[in-house]
């Protein structure tokens, strides 16, 4: 898929071509054509189940909370009106099924770790870092880290965006992001990063 | 990467640089396809059969907790006001208001409610404290489900029924705790 970054929307990155396309398969989507609907799902399923998938850290949930965000915005295409983006749309509505799914699973409780919050950052690196376990230290933030630093971090919301998506306070997240890098600073030097 | 960048920067650019899009292991359009194919069911079946289930288990656990709590207060005394508690069925018509004395009752029972549960064993007051957590988000459900379906008769039995398991439940915790602060035979 050739992609060009917009700029304005962190992660909406499609051609000109490309959305113009997906606008005609919105309105044809709307009316219910599952073909068009389809095609706004190849053009954007790799995103939303990224997205689900580093918010979850588990195939089998993002995989689930991906086939429910689709089947939410096929059921509420009718009340997208084109003020942001499309894919923004699609992901607040992945994000709505991650922490839906998250209230009710259990599971998250089984995702307990030991790390402590308690040391500070590093100041500086005098290499050019170690982060090839980074992927692997976000999945075991604590949830609500986690949460933050992907869609803050990784996706490039903001944090009023990150915090409107979250149902949380933009001064939360803020500080869960804060919380999030000490953690991971903390998992890093652990794997044998060194400052 | 810059020596003297801080870690917190290095760390932002590493996030940054991660992959945003991942391909799910197996295609998921078939599910999805099959799931948007299907007609949409009609919102107050699915609310009547989480309201029906609800009831059930308010049912069934009102019941234990009522064997539990008679097994503890083996020489009860009937309570002794229990028979001059009247309520009128509420009346269903656009608002679904309940009867005045239906409404007494169920005040007064609230206001002494907590006093009672202080002085059961702990298990019981959890028990208690479920079962009205319960029946009282039963309430909520099916009063939200009358607001889709106004005229839907057997929700509106429904809800009379829970109002009566919460009637009935408080007024089972008032009687016990009456026999405990009236025996004599210890």
């Amino acid at each position: 898929m050739a992609t060009t970054a917009t700029g304005s929307d962190p992660v909406v990155a499609v051609t000109e071509q490309g959305l113009a396309d997906e606008i005609g398969w919105v309105e044809r989507a709307r009316q219910a054509d599952t073909s068009a609907f389809e095609s706004l799902y190849r053009l954007h399923v790799d995103k939303v189940y990224g997205l689900c998938l580093r918010m979850t850290g588990n195939v089998s949930e993002a995989e689930d909370c991906t086939q429910e965000a689709f089947i939410q915005a096929w059921t509420k295409l009718s009340k997208f009106r084109g003020d942001s983006a499309f894919s923004t749309w699609l992901h607040r509505i992945a994000v709505n099924s991650v922490l839906g799914r998250m209230r009710k699973s259990r599971r998250e409780q089984d995702r307990i770790q030991a790390v402590t919050d308690i040391s500070p950052a590093p100041e500086t690196m005098v290499d050019t870092g170690n982060f090839e376990d980074l992927q692997n230290a976000v999945d075991e933030l604590p949830q609500g880290a986690r949460h933050v630093f992907v869609l803050h971090a990784v996706y490039g919301y903001s944090h009023d965006e990150t915090s409107d998506m979250l149902g949380i306070a933009a001064g939360t997240s803020k500080a869960q992001l804060h919380r999030a890098k000490r953690l991971l600073a903390q998992q890093l030097k652990k794997s044998g990063y060194e400052s | 990467m810059n020596e003297n960048q801080s870690f917190d920067e290095k760390l932002m650019q590493a996030a940054g640089a991660l992959e945003t899009e991942i391909a799910p292991e197996r295609d998921l359009w078939p599910d999805i396809e099959s799931a948007i194919a299907r007609p949409p069911r009609r919102r107050w079946n699915i609310v009547l059969a989480q309201a029906a289930a609800v009831l059930l288990l308010i049912g069934a656990s009102s019941g234990l907790t009522y064997l539990a709590m008679n097994a503890r207060t083996p020489s009860a005394t009937p309570p002794a006001d229990n028979t001059a508690l009247h309520y009128e069925q509420a009346s269903f018509g656009d608002q679904y208001m309940l009867g005045p004395d239906y409404e007494d009752a169920r005040s007064r029972l609230k206001g002494q409610l907590d006093e009672h549960l202080q002085r059961m064993s702990p298990e019981a007051r959890v028990d208690v404290e479920k079962n009205l957590e319960a029946i009282r988000a039963a309430i909520e459900e099916i009063s939200r489900a009358l607001a889709y379906d106004p005229d839907n008769a057997l929700l509106q039995e429904l809800l009379l029924s829970t109002y009566r398991e919460e009637l009935s439940l408080m007024m089972k915790v008032d009687s016990v705790a009456n026999v405990v602060m009236t025996r004599t035979d210890i």
